[in-house]
């Protein structure tokens, strides 16, 4: 387990790591009431290059929510291994961060203090934890008057941004986001995958985003992961041939229908899936 | 605050319209006039302040100890299947015998010092308080415990920057309870046996002294008592918790 150097403005560019992922045969089972085990994952192989994009698409409950837990060190798996830069990862790093599907603020802290949580947890000084507070809304793009409110007075979207920044506070090499922006409307979320991948270029870290959404996954992501459904397998990783920077203009060339397709007929869902 | 006046005025008008018609004695029921006169003068008089500090300070400490107690035991309760297998039932039939009954077994072991009417209190406080940490401790969104083990927070941290925050709504509410029993329970303590206090007051006003209009003051002093008291963990809540 390596640990991540305090955070300087300098520093906000490029990670000493590179943060490449290796999911090795990793099985996982749940117990099941009735004493039984509920498999979840089967020999899931995933390798993520350092500052790559991928994002894993699936039928619901399909375990990409649990394989992101296993990454994240939340999960054990009782086969197989997780690596970040070819260190084991048997337990929550600090060079990986999950991002909820919910944004899971403190109700009763301010956005500011919801944002530098993970510092005060490292035993950050509050000057430390103000310089980081205003870098963090700074890239995330953050509006600094509404630092001071609680999470019930922010809207989702808001809400959503002040999770990223907490998640972003320790500077990881790698952030895991399962569906973050699912609970927000169809044009917000366009905006905030746009916003995402700035940020990325920004922020220079791995992202593995979970998605039910192909047009995200292809507009987002470096490949394309698809799980069959439980106990999911990689049925599919399908590579997005669009050039960077990308815009939602690009959604309309012939290379994403192609990559649509074929993450469609890697579903098994010919066309029913809608983009 | 507009109907809170107004309401006092009916009771008082109503008070003395029942004395006025039924025309009771001041011995079996003074009027409003009387006994507000009668409280002026005890207070000034400096009748009613010892006793009134010797239950403060009772029910003060009591409230301290119990509650402190409560909420070790309550999150022991939340979190530990064995703790609570094994305690519950105990706590249960504490509970379920009447703190009267106890009292005067207490006196016997404590003497009719501080220390009886402090171990009074703490029993009557413990219950509701325990109960309303188990029950906040339990109330703590799982998800949020998540957040914390993915963000590495130490067993400390977690009870102290999730716990506690998430659990104290419950915990204040348990205190509202428990501060207004503190009081019942310094009075049945004194009852029990003591030499000061607004319960020895009472006592002394119906017996030796036959002064019905100072036991009314007095009743009216440890009204009074239990409601600042509540009203200091109502201010208390709002300061915590107002603004979530």
């Amino acid at each position: 387990m390596t640990s991540i150097s305090p955070a300087s403005p300098a520093s906000l560019v490029l990670p000493p790591a590179n943060g490449s992922i290796d999911v090795v045969g990793v099985d996982l089972a749940f117990p099941t009431r009735d004493r039984g085990v509920l498999p979840v994952l089967d020999g899931i192989d995933l390798r993520v290059a350092g500052g790559g994009i991928v994002a894993l698409i699936g039928p619901n409950g399909c375990g990409k929510s649990t394989l992101l837990r296993v990454i994240a060190g939340l999960l054990a798996p009782q086969v197989g291994r997780v690596t970040l830069d070819g260190a084991a990862i048997t337990a929550p790093d600090p060079g990986i961060c999950l991002v909820f599907q919910e944004p899971r603020l403190l109700p009763w802290r301010s956005a500011a203090d919801n944002i530098t949580y993970p510092l005060e947890l490292a035993g950050w000084s509050v000057e430390r934890r103000r310089a980081r507070l205003r870098e963090l809304t700074d890239l995330v793009d953050l509006d600094p008057g509404v630092v001071g409110n609680r999470p019930a007075e922010l809207s989702g979207g808001t809400r959503q941004r002040v999770a990223l920044a907490r998640a972003l506070a320790l500077q990881p090499r790698v952030l895991l986001l399962d569906e973050p922006f699912s609970a927000l409307d169809a044009l917000s979320r366009e905006r905030f995958d746009l916003e995402l991948l700035r940020l990325w270029e920004r922020a220079a870290t791995t992202i593995v985003l979970v998605t039910h959404s192909i047009a995200e996954a292809i507009l987002v992501a470096d490949r394309v992961v698809v799980l069959s459904p439980r106990p999911g397998r990689v049925v599919a990783d399908i590579p997005v041939d669009l050039p960077r920077p990308r815009s939602i203009a690009d959604l309309d060339g012939a290379v994403v229908s192609r990559t649509a397709r074929e993450v469609r007929a890697a579903l098994g869902e010919p066309m029913a899936v809608p983009v | 605050m507009l109907s809170i006046v107004g309401t006092l005025i009916v009771v008082v008008l109503v008070w003395q319209a029942i004395v006025f018609i039924g025309g009771y004695p001041p011995f079996i029921l003074p009027g409003p006039a009387s006994v507000a006169g009668r409280f002026v003068s005890a207070w000034s008089q400096g009748t009613i302040w010892p006793h009134f500090v010797t239950t403060l300070v009772e029910v003060g400490l009591g409230f301290a100890v119990g509650a402190g107690l409560a909420v070790i035991v309550g999150y022991g309760l939340a979190r530990s299947r064995i703790v609570e297998r094994l305690l519950s039932p105990y706590l249960v039939a504490a509970q379920a015998t009447p703190i009267l009954a106890i009292a005067p077994l207490l006196a016997l072991w404590f003497g009719t010092g501080l220390l009886s009417k402090v171990v009074i209190c703490s029993l009557i406080v413990f219950f509701p308080m325990a109960v309303a940490t188990m029950v906040g401790i339990r109330s703590v969104d799982a998800r949020l415990l998540e957040l914390g083990r993915s963000l590495r927070a130490t067993r400390r941290q977690v009870l102290t920057s999730l716990e506690i925050p998430a659990a104290l709504p419950s915990i204040l509410g348990g205190m509202r309870v428990g501060v207004t029993l503190a009081v019942v329970g310094a009075i049945v303590g004194e009852w029990a046996g003591a030499e000061k206090g607004l319960g020895v007051l009472i006592n002394l006003a119906r017996g030796s002294l036959f002064d019905i209009p100072l036991m009314f003051a007095t009743l009216l002093t440890i009204a009074l008592l239990g409601i600042a008291l509540y009203l200091v963990v109502v201010l208390v809540e709002r300061r915590l918790i107002g603004a979530r």
